[in-house]
């Protein structure tokens, strides 16, 4: 009983002590119901039954029900144009910001620090800005592309079918493009300046050095933040109930949001969980990507 | 290096991009700042006709947002305070050793990061009410909100903790010190301000959940500020004046912050970030 006192007090006992209350924790509030999640998604969940482990087995019963879904093609229709196009604006503009702030002049750092405000900010005022910015008759979104002469007439961003899921894309793309910038700044900053000098010897133009330094130098940087930003736009979910809450009819619902609308609105928790493991699966792609792409860094 | 105009024309068009991308954030305060009909203005105006301040007085008492803040504080507080005490140990043994089972560790922290809150929040409603934690919501908030946050807590200040020398817990461990002591009395000191930021950074981003709060808490009095926002807000809001006053109120704490913080807030993510 003394050494293992001893042990915790002055030895690899203090290690074990440190991460296991951590790892304890994590793995019942995270692991645990995880498993959980995949143990309902094969249940008959209805309020009877809610309280008890023990429900009848449904087999794939719920699997098959959620793609039978009408919504089932739409949601997963806008998922993809959700995650496709909100990682494609955030990493395109991202990119050219960071390589724009990764010029010499005064103040870069201090300006390009700003842009992270939208990253500290609520995600539900976020979408609640969004939400007045894209307003159909009094927006403020509409008059500036008026006056640009971009569109003629008002756009209803948030109840015309075809927009609604653009609205959301345009608020993600702002509240994620910061994180991006600043990831891919940090790998910009880690190339050394000398390549460039010797290619400027050589004779290469600016395009050319950025299609054979940069971008190479870059991979491991850019397999990062694309796996962090499919992982990011996955766990958006604050601007969908903020702004067109999955509406009009399904038009702008993404798997996440549907999975908790499944479950909190209409208390299918069975298909709720089902939606979720779907997704896991896509998660589960982007995090073994992104492991794959930080193995080969210099840890230190 | 380059001619002098040139990094002045680099500065204006660095501004004016800082402008574009902060003009939501104008847009939110000059909103709340105008008067209920001005608002409606066809077109616009980007700056109020006269600056009518009456709605925040009246968003704070109609909306009752002092209880909301108080519970977003009280959450967003018991998140940081578990995190940070379990995190920072968690942190500092994933820092101090290098082999396979700390990239073991690592490994399944991060896991545990990915999985979106939205996909996390059913089974943990069906598990806390199994329990009977649904009757201490505040409570459940917290800890779920808190698993959420660790992980990235973890690699953040596993960042911070691999900047202090090795060299100086060894010399106070031949010195005569207890593992415990070392830690207590040479590690964290060293490391205070990275953790310190760290905790801000949590605290802010804890400040703002919404989704776990939405699901688990049903009563009013106890919800925050984010639940408070969303039952005014919606694709068909019309009150867009109060809503902002109201996002006003909610950010400009976290906002003021941020500006204060910044550069070290910058240097922390950016350290961390990556590895």
């Amino acid at each position: 009983m003394r050494r293992f006192l001893g042990s915790l007090r002055d030895g690899a006992g203090f290690d074990i002590l440190l991460v296991g209350a951590a790892m304890v924790f994590l793995i019942a509030m995270a692991g645990l119901p995880l498993i959980y999640n995949v143990l309902m998604s094969f249940q008959q969940v209805d309020m009877f039954t809610l309280g008890s482990l023990i429900r009848p087995w449904a087999g794939f019963q719920n699997y098959i029900d959620v793609v039978r879904e009408p919504a089932f093609w739409l949601v997963a229709k806008n998922t993809f144009i959700f995650v496709f196009f909100s990682m494609g604006g955030q990493f395109v503009i991202g990119f050219a910001l960071a390589l724009f702030f990764a010029q010499n002049f005064p103040g870069a750092s201090t300006i390009r620090g700003l842009f992270l405000v939208s990253w500290v900010m609520p995600g539900l005022v976020v979408g609640a800005i969004w939400s007045w910015i894209l307003a159909g008759d009094f927006g403020v979104l509409n008059t500036i592309l008026k006056n640009f002469g971009v569109i003629s007439s008002n756009i209803f961003w948030k109840s015309d079918p075809a927009f609604s899921i653009w609205a959301v894309v345009i608020a993600n793309i702002w509240l994620g493009l910061a994180f991006n910038m600043l990831l891919l700044s940090v790998g910009l900053a880690a190339i050394p300046r000398d390549l460039y000098e010797a290619a400027e010897l050589d004779g290469a133009n600016a395009f050319q050095r950025f299609w054979t330094i940069t971008l190479p130098m870059m991979r491991s940087t850019i397999g990062a933040v694309l796996s962090l930003g499919l992982i990011g736009t996955l766990q958006q979910f604050d601007l969908f109930p903020a702004i067109t809450e999955g509406g009009p009819a399904n038009t702008s619902t993404v798997a996440q949001f549907w999975s908790w609308q499944m479950s909190f609105k209409l208390y299918d928790f069975a298909k709720g969980a089902t939606i979720s493991v779907m997704m896991l699966i896509l998660v589960l792609i982007a995090s073994i990507i992104y492991v794959r792409s930080t193995r080969h860094e210099v840890r230190g | 290096m380059t001619r002098p105009y040139i990094q002045w024309l680099l500065v204006a068009v660095a501004l004016g991009l800082a402008a574009v991308y902060l003009f939501p954030l104008y847009w939110m305060y000059i909103t709340s700042f105008k008067s209920g009909s001005e608002i409606f203005a066809n077109p616009p105006t980007f700056w109020p006709r006269e600056i009518d301040l009456s709605i925040y007085p009246n968003v704070w008492t109609r909306r009752t947002m002092h209880v909301f803040l108080w519970n977003s504080t009280l959450i967003a507080a018991g998140v940081t305070a578990i995190t940070v005490i379990f995190g920072t140990g968690c942190a500092y043994v994933l820092a101090r050793y290098r082999s396979v089972w700390v990239d073991i560790g690592l490994f399944s922290v991060l896991m545990l990061q990915v999985l979106p809150a939205s996909v996390m929040v059913t089974p943990l409603f069906v598990a806390f009410s199994q329990l009977g934690l649904l009757s201490f919501p505040r409570s459940a908030v917290v800890l779920a909100a808190a698993a959420k946050a660790m992980p990235f807590f973890v690699v953040l200040v596993r960042a911070t903790f691999m900047t202090v020398p090795r060299e100086l817990e060894e010399a106070a461990l031949v010195d005569g010190n207890s593992r415990v002591g070392a830690f207590f009395s040479i590690v964290l000191p060293l490391a205070r301000n990275g953790i310190l930021v760290c905790a801000i950074l949590t605290f802010m981003s804890s400040f703002g959940e919404y989704i776990y709060s939405k699901s688990i808490i049903q009563d009013p009095a106890l919800q925050p500020a984010s639940v408070g926002l969303s039952g005014f807000l919606g694709p068909n809001s019309t009150d867009w004046n109060s809503i902002m006053a109201y996002s006003a109120i909610y950010v400009t704490p976290i906002l003021a912050v941020f500006v204060l913080l910044q550069r070290r807030i910058v240097s922390g993510l950016t350290s961390g970030a990556l590895k």
